[in-house]
């Protein structure tokens, strides 16, 4: 008995070296054939992943990508350093996360000249100052987008003109709101403050009134896109602060809604792809970065999101009236955007979130 | 191979040099038994509740934690009055759980110790079932139940008790309150039903036969034997729900309880110097509860 059950895990040992032969040899030839090969995990917004640009990406260059997602940049910037930083190769920083990566040193320069798509890229987004620093280049920018008024249009047969709807006792208990203390500047916008991320402490008390008179009337704040559209779809809520790309998800799945930027202005953001100064997988992320920044994948990344695209040239992959809509060569329409950033006291901000969530 | 009366000796005389030699070196053998275990809780528990307390002393410059030593965090929680307002909603919640949980678990155990023979291992596995499927697969079918357009709003609008779903079951606290109820009161039972099931018959006999019956049995006998292990239940009930984030996540509109507040500090904040020292306060109250229960002699019952 003893014998046999020797000689069952010696045949085994023999059966298990032989695989694990054959698997490294395969990875052998599959480096002969050009290919980067290896994991690449990133840190990304939902719909930033999506499989019809990421497939084609993994068989072209045999690079494996791991994604994880979250909903607001803190998030992003706690899940990115958790672990000493090494877990993740990419994320796609927001302009009020980027320069917390780069000061803490979470993030390395990139080499601009490695990606060639880079010099097609929008004039205000090729070096802006939230993710080019002293002249060093920490990423490259990749979509950008408003902060818009998602709206079910069977309760609101016109586009509501104005962000009070999400203020207004008429839908209370309908609407959400992103669980994010940036959320503040937003309402800095629709009381038309003139810096919404340089607030007064008097500036700060009557936008903490607006939201603690807001707190009743909100279902529930929510932290992820998914959340969000599961709000709309379970007929939880009629109105919230949402991206473009919960309109897309939200049509896919038959829930009328649409989506607009009311009169008072919106906030923005705009994501860059940074490399983590731990990162093994270098030349997979360079190849991600020069892959997602070509106007064929800003495309795609476009018909998943409705984000509008850093590069130009995706101009001319779309109708014109897409193009249009995107505003993706409209330089006037990015300045009237308040895109995010990080407050010099954002540790306030944080406070001020925390007291109003309760 | 050697007979069967010459190899039956053999292993007698092998068990009795191996007691011999584990009565010689008591303490050795104490040691390799105790060892391993010990090992194991020092270093992934004791280990790393040392290192929250250090790391409550520290603090976050740059956004990178320091190891520079400082009180503030603990002066910052109580100079702003939020966090100890959290934690006494999480206290203030986790006890009407625990309450309403010995409320429904006292009954139901009794009922299945005394009134059910057949059945009762089945209605106890029934009881027990719901531990079986995940955490997060009951939070998200009370969701289903409790929402707008739910199983509940639908039913109640269906038989005209109510013309417009009730919008305070779901997303309210009180969606909070019966989530952690249902989920934690298996916890409840378990010990209560061990602790009545001891319970000689014979003692309830002995009481009617002295005159008391019903309510003043109950009273007088079962509740002061019960009484361990609904206490063991409370402290199982009490500390999940004190620590429970994803609940008041999920089902809650947004009103933090202890556990979200340390659970943002960590994963949306990064301030994790001041994450741990809001981490001790559950772990303050949760000694202060034991304290308690230990004067009632539940530690020794359990």
């Amino acid at each position: 008995m003893k014998k046999l059950l020797a000689l069952a895990s010696l045949a085994l040992i023999l059966a298990l070296s032989a695989l694990g032969g054959a698997v490294s040899s395969a990875q052998v030839s599959r480096h002969a054939a050009g290919k980067i090969g290896g994991p690449l995990n990133m840190i990304a917004w939902e719909g930033y992943a999506d499989p019809s640009f990421v497939r084609p990406f993994e068989a072209q260059t045999g690079c494996h990508i791991n994604v994880t997602y979250a909903g607001s940049s803190d998030e992003m910037f706690a899940k990115f350093r958790a672990g000493g930083g090494t877990a993740y190769d990419l994320v796609s920083a927001s302009g009020d996360a980027s320069l917390r990566f780069i000061h803490s040193g979470a993030v390395q320069p990139v080499n601009v000249s490695k990606i060639p798509n880079w010099k097609n890229l929008a004039p205000q987004l090729k070096s802006p100052p939230h993710n080019t620093v002293n002249g060093k280049h920490y990423g490259v920018s990749f979509m950008w987008g408003p902060d818009v008024l998602i709206y079910n249009t069977h309760v609101f047969h016109k586009a509501p003109t104005s962000w009070s709807v999400i203020y207004s006792h008429a839908y209370k208990g309908r609407i959400t709101i992103p669980d994010n203390p940036i959320q503040i500047a937003d309402v800095a916008v629709y009381l038309h403050y003139k810096h919404p991320y340089n607030l007064s402490n008097a500036q700060l008390a009557r936008i903490k009134n607006v939201l603690m008179a807001q707190r009743p009337l909100i279902r529930t704040y929510w932290t992820s896109a998914g959340e969000f559209d599961q709000l709309f779809k379970n007929g939880e809520v009629v109105a919230g602060a949402g991206w473009p790309l919960m309109t897309v998800q939200l049509k896919q799945a038959h829930v009328p809604v649409a989506d607009t930027v009311p009169r008072e202005g919106a906030t923005g953001w705009a994501d860059t792809w940074m490399l983590s100064s731990h990162s093994s997988h270098v030349a997979c992320a360079y190849a991600w970065m020069n892959y997602a920044l070509s106007p064929q994948v800003q495309k795609k990344v476009v018909a998943v999101t409705d984000y509008s695209p850093a590069n130009l040239k995706t101009a001319r992959l779309l109708p014109a009236s897409e193009a249009k809509a995107l505003h993706i060569t409209d330089t006037h329409y990015f300045d009237t955007l308040k895109f995010w950033q990080t407050p010099p006291n954002y540790t306030q901000w944080q406070l001020i979130w925390n007291e109003i969530k309760g | 191979m050697a007979t069967y009366e010459g190899a039956l000796p053999r292993a007698v005389t092998a068990r009795r040099a191996v007691a011999r030699q584990v009565r010689a070196h008591r303490r050795l053998a104490l040691a390799l038994v105790l060892g391993p275990p010990l090992i194991w809780m020092a270093g992934f528990y004791l280990g790393p509740l040392v290192y929250l307390l250090l790391e409550s002393l520290w603090q976050i410059q740059n956004y990178n934690v320091v190891q520079v030593w400082t009180l503030a965090n603990y002066t910052q929680i109580f100079s702003e009055p939020v966090w100890l307002d959290v934690l006494r909603r999480t206290v203030v919640m986790a006890s009407l759980v625990t309450l309403s949980a010995i409320v429904l678990a006292l009954p139901l155990a009794y009922f299945l110790v005394r009134y059910t023979r057949r059945w009762r291992h089945l209605l106890y596995l029934a009881v027990l079932i719901p531990l079986w499927s995940s955490y997060l697969v009951r939070v998200f079918a009370w969701k289903t139940i409790l929402g707008r357009d739910g199983l509940l709003n639908t039913f109640l609008i269906g038989i005209h008790v109510v013309h417009q779903p009730i919008s305070a079951l779901l997303y309210s606290n009180t969606a909070v309150y019966i989530t952690l109820l249902q989920i934690w009161l298996p916890y409840m039972v378990i010990p209560v039903y061990a602790a009545i099931e001891r319970i000689p018959p014979s003692l309830y006999e002995a009481s009617s036969d002295l005159g008391a019956r019903g309510w003043r049995t109950i009273l007088h006998v079962v509740w002061p034997l019960a009484f361990p292990g609904i206490l063991a239940g409370s402290i199982f009930v009490f500390s999940l729900s004190m620590g429970d984030f994803i609940t008041p996540l999920l089902m809650g509109n947004g009103t933090q309880f202890i556990g979200n507040v340390i659970a943002d500090q960590f994963g949306i904040a990064y301030n994790y110097p001041f994450g741990a020292a809001l981490a001790i306060l559950p772990l303050i109250v949760l000694t202060v509860f034991l304290a308690i229960a230990r004067r009632f002699g539940v530690l020794e019952a359990l």
